[in-house]
């Protein structure tokens, strides 16, 4: 991935009303990569894609495309074209004319737009729906239409706005695929936008997380998953148990009340972190051979797992495995160091990562995770 | 249950479709009756080929609907689709403005025009101040009688072109920019296609009352622009020639038939994908 620079964020603002929505974000994006903007909504992601498809002029900073600056470019002159989130279709042209629309601007040769009319039906797998009215379309079919209509205008950059969310998951899973494929054939950057952390990981060569406005992690997936980089992070991809820690000293931390090997460093002695056990990463022992003792609380069946949640000195942890264990069983806990992640601590502390809601005595166990891993 | 309902909804709609029957229906037939007997109620179709004499007139009244109904158009597309760009209290404020009038009645509107346009009005003098007086007034010329008709139908045409252009989905507007087009493009090939069935009612809804209109041509024209209503005003009013009068009402409703059908067709073909929302 040696690949330049396409796209360059220099300190960009925006706010709607006074109601900042993007602050000071900085972000570069590489040619030719798949990148995904991931937060929940509200966090500026889709903000994001409109200030590079140039829909809003930042207040400040400056998008950089090829080395140009590009903020007073309007929409129709840039390389860039948009798969909208409800597709914006046109209803009152067939499909042949929606993808041609681009190419008639560009007042192109009939033949040459015959030609790539049919050239991306082919890779959006709708031969023969020249004719076809939009309306009769289901909504993948849609979907293929505008993703057809926006590459035929060759983009350097495709940016795509929750583009699977209105599909059922069937379907999202094969388009997830094919947008994967048509990436890769195409040759062009495809910038992501959704609130969908499984579509994240599984097509993206770059992840970035925002919350509130502000990048949180930039990195591949597997770094995203693997390394969060806060409890935010952490909560938002995938499930975690976040537990209060205290780092002893480098590869030595102290949480529910055991001393755990792990494989991070680089703290200050007895610093107070946040500690992530992804629930896969926990196996499940007798008792008496458990680094760490609880209670089954519940039992959840997910198809592929059981979901388990077990209480330890009074915070809810979740444990998924393949094994079956009874509400009431009372269980060991062994965690291998390099299932541990160590998280400085973050405005996002305390906030996420405590299963308590999901079990039955919900109400006695609101402050549970408060005085966790405080026990000196 | 199923009998019992239709029953009820047969109950319902009953006063309706006695009114319609009443005062739709019944006064047809009576025009058609009218159209095609003689004073003494005897079959004839004199009162048709009578109406030779009126094809001016016919002329005339189509004329200047159509000027009438173009000019509000020209007036209005603009007009609506700025309107839809504003922000939603703004757009509330001018619609207000717009409505305004059509509160007021015909009648008024229409002597206060007179006020302004003869030759003692408010707007030969300003033109006075200026040198540029006209010595007869502007009243009583077939220019004042389209002004008469543009001013009062407008609205008409404004309120359906807007109430489409406002729920437009923005993001198609977007993706005709995002694909290329500057806003002259996004215009014609997008928000002019999708507004076309506003257009189409805004037309219907000024044609319609201009090509029959009568009080406006007498009081702004001055009597020397007879309209095709105003011929069946003469012929109910003063000529007491009912059965010409119905003749030619009849003539006239067959001619806006014909003219919306050939719009219909027209859109029909036009928009098979259907208007959107």
């Amino acid at each position: 991935m040696e690949n330049n620079i396409i796209i360059d964020l220099k300190n960009i603002s925006v706010s709607f009303d006074g109601e900042p929505i993007l602050k000071d974000l900085n972000l570069y994006i590489r040619d030719k990569e798949f990148i995904t903007f991931l937060g929940p909504s509200g966090c500026g992601k889709t903000t994001t894609l409109r200030v590079i498809a140039g829909f809003i002029e930042p207040d400040s900073g400056d998008v950089i495309f090829d080395n140009k600056r590009i903020n007073d470019v309007p929409p129709h002159k840039r390389q860039v074209n948009t798969i909208f989130q409800r597709y914006a279709l046109f209803p009152h042209l067939n499909v042949f004319e929606n993808i041609a629309f681009g190419l008639r601007l560009k007042k192109a040769p009939k033949q040459e737009i015959e030609e790539t009319v049919t050239a991306m039906l082919k890779l959006v797998n709708l031969k023969g729906f020249e004719k076809r009215n939009i309306q009769s379309l289901s909504g993948g079919q849609q979907q293929r239409v505008a993703i057809a209509r926006a590459l035929a205008n060759k983009p350097r950059v495709l940016l795509l706005d929750e583009p699977l969310g209105a599909l059922d998951l069937k379907l999202r899973k094969d388009m997830q695929n094919e947008l994967k494929n048509i990436q890769q054939q195409m040759g062009i950057t495809f910038i992501y936008v959704t609130h969908d952390q499984e579509e994240a990981l599984s097509m993206s060569d770059t992840v970035v997380v925002m919350n509130n406005g502000v990048i949180q992690q930039i990195g591949t997936p597997i770094k995203i998953y693997n390394e969060p980089k806060n409890a935010f992070v952490a909560d938002f991809i995938g499930e975690s148990n976040i537990i209060d820690g205290i780092m002893r000293e480098d590869f030595q931390v102290d949480f529910s009340g055991h001393r755990f090997e792990c494989l991070d460093k680089g703290f200050a002695p007895n610093e107070k972190v946040d500690v992530v056990v992804r629930p896969e990463d926990v196996d499940v022992v007798d008792v008496d051979k458990g680094m760490v003792k609880g209670e089954v609380t519940s039992v959840t069946f997910k198809g592929v797992h059981f979901e388990t949640i077990v209480d330890i000195g009074g915070f809810k942890w979740m444990i998924q495995s393949t094994d079956y264990h009874e509400v009431g069983k009372k269980i060991g806990l062994f965690i291998e160091p390099d299932a541990i992640h160590i998280m400085k601590k973050s405005e996002y502390s305390g906030l996420y990562g405590d299963y308590s809601s999901f079990s039955e005595e919900f109400d006695e166990l609101s402050d549970a995770s408060v005085d966790n891993g405080e026990e000196e | 249950m199923n009998k019992k309902k239709s029953f009820l909804s047969n109950l319902l709609a009953a006063p309706h479709i006695l009114w319609s029957i009443i005062f739709i229906v019944v006064p047809l037939f009576v025009v058609v009756y009218y159209a095609f007997t003689n004073a003494e109620g005897d079959f004839t179709l004199e009162n048709i080929f009578e109406l030779k004499a009126y094809i001016p007139t016919f002329l005339l009244s189509l004329w200047y609907g159509l000027l009438s109904t173009l000019i509000c158009f020209i007036i209005a597309y603009p007009f609506a689709y700025i309107l839809s760009q504003f922000s939603a209290n703004s757009q509330r404020v001018m619609m207000m403005l717009i409505m305004l009038p059509m509160w007021m009645n015909l009648l008024i509107r229409t002597y206060s025009w007179m006020l302004i346009l003869e030759r003692n009005g408010i707007l030969n003098k300003v033109l006075d101040i200026f040198g540029l007086a006209s010595e007869n007034g502007f009243l009583n010329s077939g220019g004042a009688v389209v002004l008469g008709m543009v001013y009062n139908y407008l609205p008409y045409m404004i309120l359906p072109i807007y109430t489409i252009m406002s729920k437009l989905d923005p993001s198609v507007v977007a993706a005709a920019q995002d694909l290329g087009g500057n806003r002259f493009d996004v215009l014609r090939r997008v928000v002019f296609p999708l507004s076309l069935p506003g257009v189409v009612s805004g037309i219907t809804m000024v044609f319609v009352p201009s090509v029959s209109t009568f009080y406006i041509s007498q009081k702004l024209g001055g009597g020397s622009f007879m309209l095709i209503g105003d011929a069946i005003e003469s012929q109910f009013q003063s000529a007491n020639n009912f059965n010409l009068g119905a003749s030619l009402s009849l003539v006239l409703m067959v001619l806006i038939l014909i003219s919306m059908a050939v719009m219909n067709k027209f859109t029909d073909s036009d928009d098979t994908g259907g208007a959107i929302v």
